[in-house]
């Protein structure tokens, strides 16, 4: 068996680790309700209603709905993706189980990146579900077209990736509490300056810096369904947000590959 | 041909230096005891030679290859002191798992999985889950995955910790097994009489350093028994 397939056997055992765990249920039952609330919101396909005194055609609503689900859901995605992989491989670590396989002719960096992918197996899914099944709502309802779901979907996968291997990058050095934290954290920080940035609102200092060089993940997704709302539009370059985002899930896998080739692992701590 | 190598190897963690300038050659089928204190130096060597850690100083040599490398892990089985295992995959899952990483395939991967199953005692227990075992029973299976290959190579760190006098006894013959196979095998090991009986030669490490290797013979004083030329060897 060469490398790349030890890699697959690494890479299956860390994806059936991960469904073993009973997150999972949860995650299962958490994205149900998610898409029972959608299935609500989304409803109304047809019609017209007065806001304000004036007449809105229920279609034009259809696609602030759906575009608003698309990026609220795709970010509980991203955050999803960093809440499992802030234990993935840092709980191996701890319980000392990663030292068997690390034992064995196993590659660190193979290892590292095997965990990286039980993880996004079961945020690819869920994203996968959530967001599909989003899609096929407004597409069915509303007449929404499914190419910007596609692109949004994209991005959704690729901030999963950049979150995911970055917080798994900072589990091999923070206890998990403080993973955590900062995958809330700084993913609200990104998605609150996204959001500004995209509003037309000029950012400066620490926001601003967070906007232009941070992992554009609220940005991503809201450019990929922005064709949902056409009276909108937004201040942001869709290809140099897709490369950024691009560069930063590319960035994030690399780091930990690295950092988990360098680290020190004591089998008896 | 030289199995194991340990070349001048210094290691600090931090400002405490864990081994300080220690030579070890391990020859290819010969079987060597690590004794030595708690703190003396035992763990941090096997994890050098797994590639765990880095030397500070010195080099380190695992069938002539950089523990960095992962072909320096083929043909390798290793029982950590403290053994953990995953507690929601099955004794039969678990094994298979490492008879795949161990380059086995197919036939010959039940063949071996069925073969150390046997050898540990523990075939009735194949479907049961790994959180649900006894120490002993637990100790067993970690012996399962090591001698899986069969090896070459076997580090073995505290080998018999949690097995009951049946267990212990069994142990022995599997390290005897596998040394009349040709296997170079390491243990460490605070049990002297267990070391005395499973190796032709010792190395004591006392803070970090090697105080004494050799032949059992060339070690132990005549009229000395192996605990004595530990103890001597250790407060001198």
């Amino acid at each position: 068996m060469n490398g790349p397939g030890r890699f697959g056997v690494l890479a299956a055992e860390a994806v059936q680790d991960a469904v073993r765990r009973r997150i999972v249920a949860v995650i299962a039952v958490v994205s149900l309700l998610s898409l029972l609330l959608v299935d609500s919101c989304t409803s109304c396909g047809s019609g017209s209603v007065t806001i304000n005194g004036r007449a809105a055609d229920l279609s034009s609503i259809a696609g602030w709905t759906g575009a608003l689900s698309f990026v609220v859901l795709g970010l509980w995605g991203v955050v999803l993706a960093g809440v499992l992989a802030s234990e993935h491989l840092a709980q191996t670590l701890a319980d000392g189980s990663a030292t068997l396989c690390l034992a064995r002719p196993v590659g660190r960096g193979s290892f590292a990146l095997a965990r990286l992918v039980g993880v996004l197996a079961i945020a690819l899914g869920t994203g996968a579900l959530l967001l599909g099944g989003t899609a096929s709502l407004v597409h069915a309802r509303s007449g929404l077209a499914l190419a910007p779901a596609a692109s949004a979907g994209l991005a959704c996968a690729l901030g999963m990736v950049a979150v995911g291997s970055l917080a798994m990058l900072a589990s091999l050095y923070l206890a998990r509490t403080a993973t955590v934290l900062l995958v809330f954290a700084l993913t609200g920080v990104i998605a609150t300056a996204n959001a500004f940035s995209l509003a037309g609102r000029e950012l400066a200092g620490f926001l601003g810096a967070v906007d232009r060089f941070g992992p554009p993940l609220a940005s991503a997704l809201a450019l990929g369904v922005s064709d949902w709302i056409p009276q909108l539009t937004l201040r942001a370059d869709p290809l140099e947000v897709s490369l950024r985002l691009l560069g930063w899930a590319v960035a994030g896998v690399a780091l930990l590959w690295v950092a988990f080739r360098r680290l020190e692992i004591s089998p008896d701590s | 041909m030289i199995a194991l190598e340990l070349s001048g190897v210094t290691k600090r963690y931090g400002a405490r230096t864990a081994l300080d300038g220690v030579d070890l050659a391990i020859p290819r089928g010969s079987s060597l005891g690590l004794l030595g204190p708690n703190g003396a130096g035992k763990t941090t060597a096997l994890k050098l030679l797994l590639g765990f850690v880095r030397p500070t100083a010195g080099e380190v040599r695992v069938g002539g290859l950089d523990p960095s490398e992962p072909a320096s892990r083929e043909g390798l089985g290793y029982l950590p002191e403290r053994l953990s295992l995953p507690g929601r995959m099955t004794v039969g899952g678990f094994l298979r798992l490492h008879a795949k990483l161990a380059r086995l395939t197919g036939s010959e991967r039940e063949r071996e999985v069925g073969a150390v199953l046997e050898l540990t005692g523990i075939a009735d227990r194949e479907r049961d889950r790994l959180a649900g075992l006894s120490k002993g029973l637990r100790q067993r299976v970690g012996f399962a995955q090591a001698l899986l290959g069969p090896p070459e190579t076997l580090l073995l760190d505290e080998p018999t910790s949690g097995l009951d006098p049946i267990g212990v006894r069994d142990a022995r013959d599997w390290i005897r097994g596998a040394r009349e196979r040709g296997c170079t095998v390491l243990v460490s090991s605070h049990i002297l009489s267990e070391v005395e009986k499973t190796c032709d030669r010792v190395a004591i490490l006392h803070e970090g350093r090697v105080v004494a290797s050799g032949a059992l013979h060339d070690v132990v004083a005549p009229g000395e028994s192996l605990e004595d030329a530990f103890v001597r060897l250790v407060r001198r």
